[in-house]
């Protein structure tokens, strides 16, 4: 379950505990509750005036813009919560062939090895996602000078990634190299 | 329990006799364990459903990654009694050289 569907259905179950222990002291008119006075407690009698007039403006198909716009979007609300909890996860490992699996992680590492062999790059952030079928998608964002010929390095640091996942045996299905001119005051490497 | 812990001891013994296994993973969220009274082996999980068997490879490996995690998994596919095995590489560890 996403967390934020979580998070919507823990409110939910905590307000319908909370309800039905309000509920259970005002059937047994425990300390002198009264069942008959519990929507007067729980302000229930100006929501069922607002639902009633809400309801009846619909039947007479009488809903100003506001009411349509709100409700337009609780649903498109509901509908992309729907989505995202019927969308299957991602897979957390790398999968290599049927039952054997690389971790992120790992690949992480090798790719960041390729990246920072090279003498351009002063910093790289590497990210891998895993795919459903076998191969690693790699997206690297690569700190260099300003003025440096960016297209060359994003060729070169392709070139590497490529040649170290080969070499080691990692599948890869896309690598997406990003040149970035950075201040190399401000990078983890000034010179190389 | 203690035959899951003698599952997972007959399975860490068969990985890290695999060439190019330089030891098991530990998990990285969550620990890779498999726990019994007193006493748990690392690096492989053993479940009702299946058996994973984290490993940390030696760089360079003997053989491409695929190749290697096949091998682990052929060598411990015998000691699990016909559960579906799962070899995962969680790290590829540079191996010292001695000489320097």
């Amino acid at each position: 379950m996403r967390i934020f569907n979580r998070i919507i259905v823990i409110l939910l179950l905590a307000g319908i505990v909370a309800l039905g222990v309000t509920t259970v002291f005002y059937i047994f008119d425990v300390s002198d509750y009264h069942l008959e006075d519990l929507s007067r407690t729980l302000g229930l009698n100006g929501l069922y005036d607002g639902v009633n007039g809400f309801v009846q403006r619909a039947e007479n198909r009488n809903l100003d813009v506001l009411d349509i716009v709100v409700l337009a979007l609780v649903a498109l609300l509901g509908l992309v919560l729907l989505i995202l909890e019927l969308k299957p996860p991602s897979p957390r490992r790398v999968r290599m062939q049927k039952g054997t699996y690389v971790t992120r992680k790992a690949v992480e590492d090798e790719v960041n090895t390729a990246v920072e062999e090279s003498h351009e790059v002063l910093q790289s952030n590497v990210k891998v996602k895993a795919q459903r079928r076998p191969g690693a998608i790699v997206n690297v964002t690569a700190s260099v000078r300003p003025g440096e010929n960016a297209r060359s390095i994003e060729a070169d640091v392709r070139d590497r990634v490529k040649r170290r996942l080969d070499q080691v045996g990692i599948p890869v299905g896309t690598i997406n190299v990003q040149v970035r001119e950075s201040d190399p005051r401000q990078t983890r490497t000034r010179v190389k | 329990m203690a035959d899951d812990l003698q599952t997972a001891r007959a399975v860490q013994d068969a990985a890290l006799a695999t060439e190019g296994v330089a030891s098991l993973g530990t998990g990285r969220w969550a620990e890779a364990a498999t726990y019994g009274a007193r006493d748990k082996v690392t690096g492989v999980v053993v479940s009702p459903n299946e058996v994973r068997v984290h490993i940390v490879v030696n760089y360079p490996p003997p053989e491409p990654l695929p190749a290697l995690a096949e091998r682990v998994r052929e060598r411990v596919t015998s000691k699990v009694g016909g559960r579906p095995t799962i070899v995962v590489v969680e790290d590829i560890e540079v191996v010292q050289d001695e000489n320097l």
